[in-house]
């Protein structure tokens, strides 16, 4: 990573999917691996159902700036397909994008699914995961976020371990069952993306 | 002894508050300030140490609280959003002229680009308007340091101080260092000899006004050394105060060509003259970064010596939030490109209300009921809370959202002047907040209008914080003077609509003031079991009541 240059990761999701949980996770394993790092997010009424999203900001430099600019984000995790279109041009040109192709649809006027994809597909560094698919197979029916977070794993700066301190600590009220099914849920996850650099 | 922690920006001030020694808390939830309220309640809570943290009525009586606190000695904080301190602003205005005992900082979040507000007003203007001082922190360790420092400015001016944050900062999560906790002391109660300071007679009143303009000298003493100005190569400058301080801080970081610009960095307020008059010296252009009202541009280009730029030039919007985006175009940067966007056509995904949500069924009831009653230009004025909602299309089902408490007093102006049956529809914290004396007006008034309060029985939107007029909203009602016969308790769910329906068509027929309530638990309160022991205590007192009064003889 560089010198000086701020690094970002955008998060982006619907109210209630747990946006803010994930951008707090990667911060605290941020800053875990010794960097400096920064989470903004918005609270309030868009928690009733409405897009959600948050920026993570790191560097190796003290920061002071909680947002990214455009074009200033190394990373987009999406929790949902159209979510995460909102958002493409935030990503630098060499960034990636981690979504999960499971729409929420609720809401008036979302565009036919097949146009949403395509229009992902078409972004150079998109990687999609069928993460309803995911869950069914591990049985576990929250693992889309942690799955997502193993992919987003593989382009950061942050070594395993430190990975698997930071998840089991944030699952440690809830029970040695559940820190299982997330670590294995980040695995799953993590295995998705075979060659980071290339990819 | 220091401790590292992750903390949001409002959070780290309500550390600083207890670190600092408070020995009461006080606010009324908002959106950003809510969480510094929170963060020392939990603190507090966790203490034992015979501290307080208690939620306020409202803003007005929390910063009231706080004054009598700090009367008694000892410090405190008081938390509001800046649409509060509208609220609390009689309190404010005056303990400047009363001052403090204990120290007493105000914590107000602001929000530029009204991201949960109804306006982006600037609190600022409202620490100059009381003659009092402001300081305006620009990361989370200045959250803390700068409370710490306000509540050693506040007993040294014995003044209330001000600190001043933004959304952005106040929602940014970061690496707080902590300093040992001291423990609350108090400096005792005001001595005899300042009882007069405190009672704002006019002939008291007169004398600490002079007392309070004689101060100012002494407390931009105070404020100047948190402001610096830095010396640059170029006669092209800066002023930067708040997230402009941040924003640009980072970009010297990216760009360290613009070490060259002689900056202003302010931090606290009043703004010595003398430094603007540095400043101004070395530039012939400068650009101002700063959130919401363009406080430092006015002053500095009332000097008329420099080309001064900033949000009344155009050279940054007039409204809305500043970003790191926004200062690299003033200041002629390449902004960074990023992957092309998408073409697709993108519509907005607003919030909506919870499933399950009781104020659905409510607001079901009251149009169908509009319906019925044959009133196709009813007018249904709405208030703050998550079910200000239902303005949104498709349902549209309130015409009119102002501020805490304006449902009742506009539907009541509305049939003063003939536009009835007029409808006020109020949440339950909201109708404790600022709406009974509307709804003893409205009771006086005597016209035609149904005052629809939907109570969830918590403060919902702002993450179900506890209401002050839980489980008594029926006596509230009543004692402000609502008829007994004119008060209908209903349930808002889908199999009681025909029911609600006939009960508000009653309502609104009836030719006077008439309530109706519609009592459902919040249901992310119920996901979250928020007023779970509250019930189960509430039960087992009236069993207790109820078992009492039958061996009674």
């Amino acid at each position: 990573m560089s010198e000086s240059r701020i690094h970002g990761i955008v998060l982006s999701g619907v109210g209630g999917q747990g946006v803010l949980s994930l951008a707090q996770i990667l911060l605290e394993a941020l800053r875990r691996s010794g960097l400096h790092a920064l989470q903004s997010e918005i609270h309030g009424m868009s928690q009733r159902g409405g897009s959600v999203h948050a920026q993570v900001c790191y560097s190796k430099v003290p920061l002071t700036s909680p947002i990214l600019d455009e074009g200033g984000a190394d990373l987009l995790i999406a929790l949902e397909p159209l979510e995460a279109l909102r958002y493409v041009s935030m990503v630098r040109m060499d960034g990636h994008l981690v979504v999960s192709e499971e729409p929420q649809m609720d809401m008036a006027g979302y565009p036919p699914l097949d146009d949403v994809y395509a229009a992902l597909k078409a972004v150079r560094g998109a990687h999609l995961v069928d993460t309803e698919d995911l869950a069914r197979r591990l049985n576990h029916r929250q693992a889309g976020g942690m799955a997502l977070l193993g992919m987003a794993s593989r382009f950061l700066p942050i070594e395993d371990d430190t990975w698997r301190e930071v998840i089991a600590q944030r699952f440690e009220t809830k029970g040695a069952r559940v820190t299982e099914k997330n670590l294995e849920a980040f695995e799953a996850g993590r295995g998705l993306i075979h060659d980071p650099v290339g990819a | 002894m220091t401790q590292s922690t992750l903390a949001l920006g409002v959070e780290a001030v309500g550390c600083a508050a207890f670190d600092a020694g408070i020995k009461g808390a006080f606010g009324y939830p908002g959106t950003p300030s809510t969480e510094g309220f929170e963060a020392v309640e939990l603190l507090i809570h966790g203490a034992r140490d015979g501290r307080v943290a208690q939620w306020a009525a409202n803003e007005k009586v929390a910063y009231d609280l706080a004054l009598g606190l700090s009367y008694t000695g000892h410090r405190a904080l008081v938390t509001m959003k800046h649409v509060g301190l509208n609220v609390a602003m009689d309190a404010f205005a005056n303990s400047a002229l009363t001052g403090v005992r204990g120290g007493l900082v105000l914590l107000v979040a602001d929000d530029p680009g009204m991201h949960s507000s109804q306006n982006e007003q600037d609190s600022r203007r409202l620490a100059e308007f009381a003659w009092l001082p402001c300081l305006e922190p620009s990361t989370v360790q200045e959250c803390y340091d700068f409370t710490f420092r306000a509540f050693e400015l506040s007993e040294t001016l014995q003044v209330p101080v001000m600190l001043r944050i933004v959304t952005r900062l106040a929602h940014c999560r970061a690496t707080l260092a902590r300093r040992a906790t001291q423990p609350p002391a108090t400096l005792g109660l005001a001595p005899e000899s300042t009882i007069q300071d405190w009672v704002l007679i006019p002939s008291n009143a007169r004398r600490r006004y002079v007392d309070l303009l004689d101060k100012q000298p002494r407390l931009m003493a105070e404020t100047t050394p948190l402001n610096r100005l830095v010396p640059g190569t170029v006669r092209r400058g800066v002023a930067l105060a708040g997230m402009g301080r941040a924003y640009f801080g980072q970009l010297l970081h990216e760009n360290p060509g613009l070490s060259a610009l002689p900056r202003l960095e302010i931090a606290a307020y009043p703004v010595d003259p003398a430094l603007e008059q540095a400043f101004l010296s070395q530039v012939d252009e400068v650009v101002v970064f700063e959130e919401d009202y363009p406080v430092l541009e006015e002053r500095l280009g009332l000097r008329g010596t420099a080309a001064v730029r900033g949000r009344l030039d155009g050279a940054l919007p007039r409204t809305g939030e500043l970003s790191p985006r926004l200062l690299k175009r003033a200041l002629d940067l390449e902004p960074p490109t990023g992957k092309a966007a998408i073409s697709l056509d993108l519509p907005v995904r607003a919030p909506r209300f919870c499933d399950g949500c009781g104020h659905v069924d409510a607001y079901g009831a009251v149009q169908q009921a509009l319906a019925n009653v044959g009133a196709p230009d009813a007018r249904v004025f709405g208030d703050i809370g998550c079910y200000t909602l239902a303005a949104q299309e498709p349902m549209a089902a309130i015409h009119a959202v102002v501020e805490m408490g304006a449902s009742i007093s506009m539907a009541v102006g509305a049939a003063l002047a003939g536009q009835t049956p007029a409808v006020a529809v109020i949440g339950d914290s909201t109708f404790g907040h600022s709406g009974l004396p509307a709804l003893l007006t409205a009771a006086d008034a005597g016209v035609n209008v149904t005052v629809v309060i939907l109570d969830n029985r918590v403060v919902g939107m702002t993450g179900q914080q506890p209401s002050q007029a839980l489980d008594q909203v029926e006596r509230m009602v009543r004692g402000m003077g609502i008829a007994d016969d004119q008060l209908q308790v209903l349930l808002p769910v889908p199999k009681q609509h025909e029911a609600n329906v006939a009960a508000m068509v009653a309502a609104l027929r009836h030719p006077g003031p008439s309530v109706v309530v519609f009592r459902r638990e919040c249901i992310q309160s119920i996901r979250r079991g928020v007023l779970k022991e509250h019930d189960r205590e509430e039960k087992a007192r009236q069993e207790t009541a109820c078992c009492g009064a039958e061996v009674r003889p």
